[in-house]
Formats: structure tokens, sequence, C-alpha cells
């Protein structure tokens, strides 16, 4: 019963007007930067970054997720309408989704994918509500030691999901640990690495480093690559036929489970989802020949497990404080800028935020099928918007939205570093992911860290000693020794080529 | 194709040379002990991790075949950086509208197409949609134009 009352409390926070509007402004403001081709999720979350930040940390979050969303559903149309995923989790909704609508099948294909998403949204949101509180109270019982090892295994974990070199992918983790510490030492009010500059005596504000290393490098790579677009796009009926309806249901569900499952893992997430599902349907079909050239399968059980995965891997995110993938690490560090230190504290201390949120998710997920579909035409619309006009006018709200900030130019110059940090990173094959997790989870695994050698009098064989950071630490060492496997590293490497 | 200028290599060297600056800079911060630790404990820790897998980075690198980086392509990169940096400039000291106008240029530039009238549309249509959400609609506190709005 208890979980009725929470999810009451959740409601009836999420129910109000003015976060049922910033849901809405979420979403639509996700759907809108998210359809722009090749920008993904996390690129427009970074991007949208400055706007939540006035807002109260309830409203914001929500707002945040509804981007999230928004831009989710954004990448999806934009796959299957002109064949150009925003991000890696919709690159095989592009297999088949553009097939469909190069039969003239893209509405089909478009309500199907929308329908698909819904239903694993709501599906991931009672998954959500289900593993909350049990989770939160295992935490609880977490020393200084256990959470570092949890941290340690969290980011070794995502790293596992950074396509190419796993050596260099854990460089970037060190990078990103490195990049959290500057700013005023906690312990002993020290300066690191602030270089006299007073607005670095807070350490590098969050928000510049997204945008320049997310949203910049993304729009210059694009600039480079001279996106081409694709004659005139028809989408026709919305309707799906009975064929098609008869063969999406049990692909919709068996995505949604397998989406759900491994969104929850650390370093899981919307992509792990899509690409399983895609090749689970594709042994379970009689004809498999079919896929690749518009299967309604190939479309219907990805989208629906890369949102049942989206929903589900806010769980390790808002009961552990740990993110599993670059778009959790976002949400993590919008959380810290509004005073709001994610972990298991969160659920006890803040209830109406988190649960606030938790039903805001299932709000956000119905309303975009109702902007999606019905609106499908001005979508489509803001597609044929050449990107010569597009990359200015995204520079430019980038710009402001730093400024705005802390109205200091200075953000606005971070941007521009950053930015040509992130090319850097994109030129030499760095994945951008992992170093915003360790940026995010440094300071925190500093401070458990120097805690728990302090609480152990400097004997780091604590880490050994207390079982639930054992465990940890021997499931992390685990997961090292399989990446370095011959057979795994093989499949991994099979697997990420499919995928680029 | 020189070995050396090899994506995982040069990423290598790019760990290596963070690490060194992280160390140069981070020389003064006490260490401490490692029941109380210092300011400068775990930044060392980390520099000198990163430092360790930067040289094996460099190292698979020269031994197996690692994939050459790519020439970069300097236009985009650099107008788009040197567009922020004069909307940073501008931005207070002359106001949302100059600042708006050099930054839509330069990063126009940054395309491969350039059509002038094209970027001029598209400077007066952000100039009004800026103006009326961001000072109108959100009520921040910018100035269009030093001295003038």
């Amino acid at each position: 019963m208890e979980i009725l009352d929470n999810l009451a409390l959740g409601f009836s926070v999420a129910f109000s007007f003015q976060n049922l509007m910033y849901a809405l402004l979420g979403c639509m403001l996700g759907t809108l930067i998210g359809v722009l081709p090749g920008i993904g999720p996390v690129a427009t979350i970074a991007m949208l970054l400055p706007i939540t930040f006035h807002l109260p940390p309830v409203a914001s979050l929500i707002m945040l997720a509804g981007i999230y969303y928004g831009a989710s559903y954004g990448g999806s149309t934009t796959s299957i309408l002109v064949n150009l995923p925003g991000e890696a989790a919709s690159v095989v909704t592009c297999l088949d989704g553009y097939q469909m609508a190069r039969r003239g099948r893209a509405g089909a294909a478009l309500s199907i994918s929308a329908v698909g998403s819904f239903f694993a949204g709501t599906v991931g949101t009672i998954i959500i509500v289900l593993f909350a509180e049990p989770l939160t109270r295992m935490a609880q019982k977490f020393g200084p030691a256990d959470y570092c090892a949890l941290m340690a295994l969290g980011l070794v974990a995502a790293v596992v999901l950074a396509s190419g070199s796993v050596l260099k992918a854990i460089a970037m983790v060190f990078l990103g640990l490195l990049f959290g510490l500057v700013g005023t030492d906690v312990n002993t009010g020290a300066q690191r690495f602030t270089f006299d500059i007073p607005e670095l005596s807070d350490g590098i504000d969050f928000a510049p480093i997204a945008m320049g290393l997310f949203g910049i490098a993304e729009i210059v790579v694009n600039l480079e690559r001279h996106l081409t677009r694709t004659g005139t796009i028809k989408v026709g009926s919305l309707w799906p036929t009975r064929e098609e309806t008869r063969r999406s249901i049990p692909a919709i569900l068996r995505g949604t489970m397998l989406g759900a499952a491994l969104g929850v893992l650390p370093g899981g997430g919307p992509t792990l989802g899509a690409f399983s599902a895609y090749t689970l349907e594709k042994k379970l079909s009689k004809n498999p020949g079919e896929f690749g050239k518009g299967a309604v399968e190939g479309v219907a059980a990805p989208e629906a497990a890369n949102n049942a995965a989206a929903q589900t891997s806010f769980i390790p995110m808002l009961t552990l404080g740990i993110p599993s993938n670059a778009v959790m690490a976002l949400m993590v560090g919008a959380m810290i800028i509004q005073g709001i230190q994610p972990g298991p504290e969160v659920m006890t201390k803040k209830p109406d935020l988190f649960w606030g949120m938790i039903a805001s998710m299932w709000i956000g997920n119905a309303m975009l099928v109702v902007i999606n579909l019905p609106m499908i035409g001005m979508w489509v619309k803001l597609l044929t918007v050449p990107y010569r006009f597009l990359a200015p006018a995204i520079l430019l709200f980038c710009c402001i939205g730093a400024y705005s900030l802390q109205n200091s130019t200075f953000h606005v110059i971070q941007v521009a570093g950053f930015g040509v940090l992130g090319y850097i990173f994109s030129r030499l094959g760095c994945e951008g992911a992992p170093f915003l997790l360790g940026l995010v989870l440094g300071p925190q695994m500093e401070e458990y860290f120097r805690r728990a050698m302090l609480l152990s009098r400097g004997d780091a064989m604590v880490f050994l000693q207390r079982p639930i950071s054992l465990g940890l630490l021997i499931t992390t060492a685990l997961l090292l020794v399989l990446m370095a496997l011959p057979s795994i590293k093989k499949a991994r490497k099979e697997a990420f080529q499919e995928e680029g | 194709m020189n070995r050396f200028l090899s994506k995982d290599f040069l990423s290598g060297l790019m760990f290596i040379g963070f690490g060194l600056i992280a160390l140069y800079f981070g020389q003064k911060l006490a260490l401490g002990t490692t029941v109380r630790m210092g300011p400068g404990y775990v930044p060392r820790m980390l520099a000198l991790i990163m430092m360790g897998l930067g040289v094996v980075i460099c190292l698979v690198a020269l031994v197996t075949n690692a994939e050459p980086a790519e020439k970069p392509k300097w236009k985009p990169i650099t107008l788009v950086t040197i567009g922020i940096i004069c909307f940073a400039l501008l931005f207070e000291r002359a106001g949302l509208l100059p600042a708006l106008v050099v930054l839509i240029l330069i990063a126009s530039l940054a395309g491969e197409e350039f059509n002038l009238k094209e970027v001029l549309a598209n400077m007066v249509v952000l100039a009004v949609v800026c103006t009326l959400v961001f000072k109108v609609g959100l009520g921040m506190n910018i100035t269009i134009l030093r001295g003038v709005w």
C-alpha cells in the first residue's frame, strides 16, 4: 500500500498545472532539438541544460526528463524519415524504419514506434516504482568504502559500453575525475588547479563542459560531414494495417522486457537494449530475410526496448546516485547544481521530488504520443530546414544559454574551450561519455575514498575487508578480465562495427 | 602514413600531457599521509595512473596496426571557436545584436555553402526571435544594443 501512497504523492506533484506545463515544454523542446538530424539526446540535453537551472528543483528535473524523452522520440522520427540517427540507440531503427518509409509506410512505422515506446515507458515507470524502495534501503547500508567500490564498478561497467578501446575509455574516466577535482578542496579549503581564476574556485561548472563537449563538438562534426538531404518526405497514413499490428504487438512486449532488464545494469541503457532487441527479433522471426528490408518487428521491438531501457536506467541514478550512461551523468550534474546530492537520501528526504519526477515520467511519455503523432507534419517541416541555417542558430542559443547560467561571459568562453576539447576527443576516437561520468563522480569518489581511508587509519585493505565493497570490487575486476578475453574482445568489436 | 600519427598514439600522448599538466600545477598541493590525505594526494594519484595508461596506449598503438588519425578540417572548428569567443567579448560590451551578427556571420562561414542573402535573413529572424524570447518573454537582464536598449 505504501507504493500506492507514494504514487499518489507523485501524481499530486506532477499534476500541478505548473509542473504539467514544464513537462510539456520539456517534451516539446526535446523533440524540437532531437528531431534535428545528427543531434542526439546527450547533445540536446546539454544544450538545453541552462534553461532548467532557474526553475525550482522539481520542475527543473521534470523538464529535463521531458527533454530526454522528447529527444529520443525526435531521434526515432529522423531515423525513420530521413535515415539519420541522432544517437547510437536509434541506429537500429534506421535499418527497417527507413525501409518502411521508402515503401510508403512511414506513418505506420512512426505510430508503431510511438505506441510501442509509450507502452514500454509505462512498464519502465512501474518497474522504477517497484524497485526504488528496496534498492534505496539496501544502499543506506553502504559505508564510504562500499560507495567508493560501487562507483568504481559503475565507471568500469560504463566503459564496457563505450565503443572502441577499453584502455582509452578508462583513461578518459581518469581525465574526467581529474577535471572534477578542479576547485576548492572540501576538506582543507586549498585551491586546486584554479589558476587564480575566481570563477573556478567552485569547480568547473558542469553545464559549459557538457555544452562544449557534446553540443559544440557535435555541431562542428556535423558541419564537416556536410549532411545531405534525401528528396521529399512522405508520411502517409498513420494507421498500421491489421497485419502490421498483429506482428508488432508481441515484438513490443519482448522488446519492453529485454530493454527494461538491460536498462538497470550499470553501463546498460538504451543502446544495448535496442541492439539486443533487434537481434532477438531477427533470431525469433520465421523469415529473418525480411529484416533490413522493412520488417515491422525491426521497428517495434528496438523502439520499445530503447524506451524501456531509457526509463529503467533512471533506477541506479535515483537510488544509488550512480549514473549508468552519459544522459544520466547529465541528470546527476543537473541535480547537483540544484543542490540535490543524488543517492539514497533523495527518496527519504525529498519524497515529493522523487515520486513527482517518477510520475511525471509517465505523463511525459503520454504527452509525447500526443505531440508526435498529430503534429508530425510540423516536425517534418523542420527536417527540411537546411543545416546551414540551423547550425549558427543552435550555436547562438548555446552561447546565450551559457551566459544565462551566471550572467557571465566567462562561461561562454568555457563553452568554446570545451568545444575544442570535445572536437579533439572525437578526432582521436575518445568517447565523451566516460569522461562525463568521471567528471560527475570525481568529487564524491574522492570524498568517500578519503573518508574510508581515514576511518581505516590509512589501511587500504578496508576495501577488501567489507563484504559489500569486496563483492563490488570482485565484480569490477571480473568485468575487466572479461573485457581482456580474446573471444569477448572480438564479439564486442563486431557489435560496435554493426553500430557504426 | 607515419605510425606515430595514429589515433591511439596521439590520444596516449594527450593523456600523458594532461597528466604532466596536473602534476606540474599540483606540485605545491600538500600530499598528506594515507590517513589524512592532503589536497594533492588524489590528484597526483589519478594523474600518475592516467599517465601510466597513456604510456600503455602509446606502446600498444606502436606495436599494433592502429587506425591512422584523419587529417582534421581546420575551418569549421576554428571558425566556430572564434565565433563563440567574439560573441563572449561583444555580448556585454556592445550588446546582443552586434554579438549575434558577428557570431552568425562567422558560424555561417564555417559551413560549405555561403549565401550572403540567406545569412542576412537568418540574422534578422534570429535577432527578432532572441529579442522576443530572452528580453521580452523571459525578461532576462541583457542589453540588446549598448546605449540604445
